[in-house]
């Protein structure tokens, strides 16, 4: 069945939870969480929240930012990613 | 009038120019007395000029008076039978059915024709066309070019005098079969597109694509892929200032930024209250050759960068100039002078306007001119230069600026290299090493002549010496963030579409002002819109070729080969077809699927477009267009209305487009909008009537004015 991405209704990929430029925007995000706490040992949840506020951050990745601290329907990503 | 024809013993020529303008100074320029004789016929001018035994007819067209239609069929795709036709009969609107019967008319009797449009790809075509749809195959064989890159008398006679002894056949063909490739392109895969959401939802919206707009396209939508899914990184910079002799002066640290903040800390307590020393100073003279001449696309980034000119505005400023005879002709790739330009002459006749003088004399001192070449060039043209010619009536702003701009650029690349020199102090810091940095001119050479429109900055610092101490008036450390790339403007778009080399300079405005047009992008900073991701998306995903810079630019080469005698136009057009068929093929098997995709971004583009702002009153709800059931009238209206919990609205201007800007009036927080009005100029303004800024504004005017203020109180 097709499914939709959560976020903004359009088709996810195959074995994507979300639609491509969320997903891309999501990968983003967790490519960057090891340079944030590297630089700030930053706790994930509170990333997300600095992210989610700063204004030079992409429109799709604040998005699945405030997506992700609210966490409805999206509990498998609200932990650290491994 | 028309003269008439085999009056007498002169032999006729008729001379087809491109624009009127240009007809009236082409006639001036060859009439033996400097005075044609000027008719008008239809509202079509035109001129009689003598020049020896000949009587020329100098005679304009306005741009193209044919183009290409479906030869038959309905409105449809595919479409491959395409034929040739006057302008009129395709566009209602068009002005150009009296010129294509006036001279039908004056090429009665005619003994031999000239081609004097533009000489470039587009000025070749216009004469072809109408030579051979209106004066007939046979005057194809008469016919003559005129070659020139501006339209002073001077240039013009040589341009007669050389004419060439047959049109510019490889040009003519290259630009037959551009046109041709483009518009099977553009109509069968705009109506693709059109159709699959008027066949899927039976809502018809004009959709259109091309093989540059479609490249084009896909640049911006990467970019914004790039911008919208961009995490910022923290990083730190130290800012500091050291004092010597009472002046303060930046201090740089050595690490440009510090991605760890424990690393910044660190640095930071380690500088704090100590005194820096300066360990090193080194210093370099910097040689900066003097700019090129400008080619069109270099011209319309620098308008773009100095004063924001959009690409189109500093092009048809320079078109207007052009067509005064005040520079020469724009549409140019080169950034070369060659050698048969006069330079002296045109630095002579510059140095009788005041603003010039000092500098052209000073030219005019030195031996043996010579302009800094650039290394772009072209076959028909030489970079953009001032003829020498001065402005006989008042020019438009833009139009002063572009000139002036024109004028200074061609003294600078006359000018000699610039000497700067830079100054690097190490000072060190309790163990951490920072720069203090001077810049200064030694000799101005080339910035001489641009100087209004030079981007420096000089930094003059005081004796140093090694071992010197100096006080730190400031340290700071500052938080920043990476930024995303900055999004395309008209320029920077203009700037990757040369770069890459797709669209001609004569095309590539035009296509930048269809994505706009078509609603695929906006504002300033190019931003794309929901429509314009579904477009590229849909065509990504059917027809990628579409979107391949590789497709276009072969396209591109296939017309050099053309010019080349490589390839025949036929052969090209060819090609383009068998290109097509499959893409087609696909589309259509695909169309429903395809039609309902783009529909969903049409509603929501449609529906954002309704929406003005957020609403000042309610602050939860937003403020949209709409249609009173009752009147028929549109107003601006919450959508809490219909949950019962706000009732705000506002009256709107009831004639023209409203365009939302996205802004929020500063004085009282309604949405502030553009209106846009076939013939006038756009209005913007917030649509609260009761504005506290506008009341303000209307008391001042009544103020200045009592007899308004009385007027108003009375009406």
């Amino acid at each position: 069945m097709e499914r939709q991405c959560p976020i903004c209704n359009r088709k996810t990929g195959e074995d994507d939870p979300l639609c491509a430029y969320h997903q891309r925007s999501y990968l983003n995000l967790r490519e960057k969480y090891d340079r944030w706490k590297a630089a700030m040992d930053i706790s994930w949840e509170d990333y997300l929240r600095e992210v989610a506020r700063n204004p030079n951050t992409g429109e799709w990745v604040r998005e699945v930012a405030q997506h992700l601290l609210k966490g409805e329907r999206a509990s498998e990503f609200r932990r650290p990613p491994s | 009038m028309c003269p008439p024809e085999g009056d007498s013993q002169l032999g006729r020529v008729l001379v087809v120019c491109e624009k009127p303008t240009a007809a009236k100074r082409i006639a001036e320029a060859l009439d033996e007395r400097g005075k044609p004789r000027a008719s008008r016929e239809r509202n079509v001018p035109y001129y009689v000029a003598r020049y020896g035994d000949s009587e020329l007819v100098v005679v304009s067209a306005l741009g193209h008076l044919f183009t290409l239609t479906q030869s038959r069929g309905s409105w449809t795709y595919p479409v491959f039978d395409i034929k040739w036709v006057p302008a009129y009969t395709v566009d209602k609107g068009s002005r150009t059915r009296n010129f294509v019967e006036v001279i039908g008319k004056l090429s009665a009797g005619v003994g031999e024709y000239i081609s004097a449009c533009d000489y470039d790809i587009e000025g070749s075509l216009i004469a072809y066309t109408i030579l051979r749809y209106i004066c007939g195959e046979e005057s194809i064989k008469r016919a003559r070019r005129m070659r020139f890159s501006t339209l002073t008398k001077r240039d013009l006679q040589r341009a007669f005098k050389e004419r060439t002894p047959t049109l510019d056949f490889p040009i003519i063909y290259a630009g037959k079969a551009r046109h041709e490739v483009d518009f099977l392109f553009g109509i069968n895969l705009s109506r693709a597109l059109t159709l699959s959401v008027k066949n899927a939802t039976g809502y018809y919206q004009t959709l259109s694509i091309g093989r540059v707009q479609g490249p084009s396209l896909n640049f911006i939508k990467e970019r914004e892929v790039e911008i919208r899914t961009f995490v910022p990184e923290p990083y730190w910079v130290i800012e500091a200032e050291a004092e010597i002799e009472g002046k303060k002066y930046p201090l740089e640290y050595s690490v440009q930024k510090i991605y760890r903040k424990s690393e910044m800390d660190e640095i930071f307590e380690a500088c704090k209250g100590a005194e820096g020393i300066i360990k090193e100073i080194n210093s370099r003279r910097i040689i900066q050759k003097p700019p090129t001449p400008f080619s069109l696309g270099d011209l319309q980034r620098e308008a773009y960068s100095l004063f924001k000119y959009s690409p189109r505005v500093t092009l048809s400023a320079a078109e207007q100039l052009y067509l005064s005879a005040l520079v020469s002709y724009p549409r140019t790739s080169s950034q070369r002078i060659p050698s048969s330009i006069d330079i002296e002459g045109i630095l002579k006749d510059l140095s009788q306007k005041r603003d010039y003088r000092k500098l052209a004399e000073k030219l005019l001192s030195r031996p043996g001119l010579k302009p800094q070449q650039g290394k772009k060039d072209d076959p028909a043209h030489p970079a953009i230069h001032p003829t020498g010619n001065l402005p006989e009536k008042r020019l438009s702003r833009v139009q002063s600026r572009v000139f002036d701009l024109v004028v200074r650029r061609f003294m600078a690349a006359l000018g000699d290299p610039a000497v700067l020199r830079s100054v690097r102090a190490d000072v060190d810091i309790n163990g951490y090493l920072f720069y203090l940095r001077g810049r200064q001119t030694e000799r101005l050479g080339w910035m001489e002549f641009y100087g209004p429109y030079l981007r420096r900055r000089e930094v003059v610092l005081p004796p140093l010496r090694v071992g010197q101490a100096v006080a730190i008036s400031r340290l700071e450390g500052v938080d920043k963030f990476t930024s995303p790339p900055a999004r395309f403007n008209p320029s920077s778009l203009l700037k990757l579409m040369e770069e890459v080399e797709i669209g001609t300079k004569a095309t590539r405005t035009d296509i930048i002002e269809t994505l706009f047009k078509r609603g695929y992008v906006l504002g300033e900073s190019v931003n794309m819109t929901d429509l314009g991701f579904s477009i590229v998306e849909t065509i990504a995903r059917y027809c990628p070729e579409i979107l391949s810079v590789e497709m276009t630019r072969r396209l591109e080469r296939d017309m050099e080969f053309i010019q080349l005698g490589k390839k025949t136009a036929e052969e090209v057009v060819a090609e383009a077809v068998e290109a097509l068929k499959p893409i087609l093929e696909e589309f259509k098997a695909k169309e429903k699927l395809i039609g309902v995709e783009l529909n969903a971004a049409l509603r929501v583009s449609r529906a954002k477009a309704n929406i003005l702002g957020p609403c000042p009153a309610c602050e939860t709800g937003v403020l949209r267009i709409i249609k009173s059931r009752s009147t028929g009238k549109r107003f601006a209206g919450c959508s809490n209305y219909f949950n019962g919990t706000c009732r705000t609205s506002y009256p709107l201007p009831q004639a023209g487009k409203i365009e939302p800007l996205g802004k929020s009036c500063p004085a009282c927080g309604a949405p502030i909008i553009r209106v846009l009005r076939r013939g006038k100029r756009p209005m913007t303004f917030c649509i609260n009537f009761d504005c506290p800024a506008k009341r303000k504004r209307s008391e001042k005017v009544g103020a200045a004015v009592p007899h308004l203020q009385q007027k108003n109180r009375g009406g």
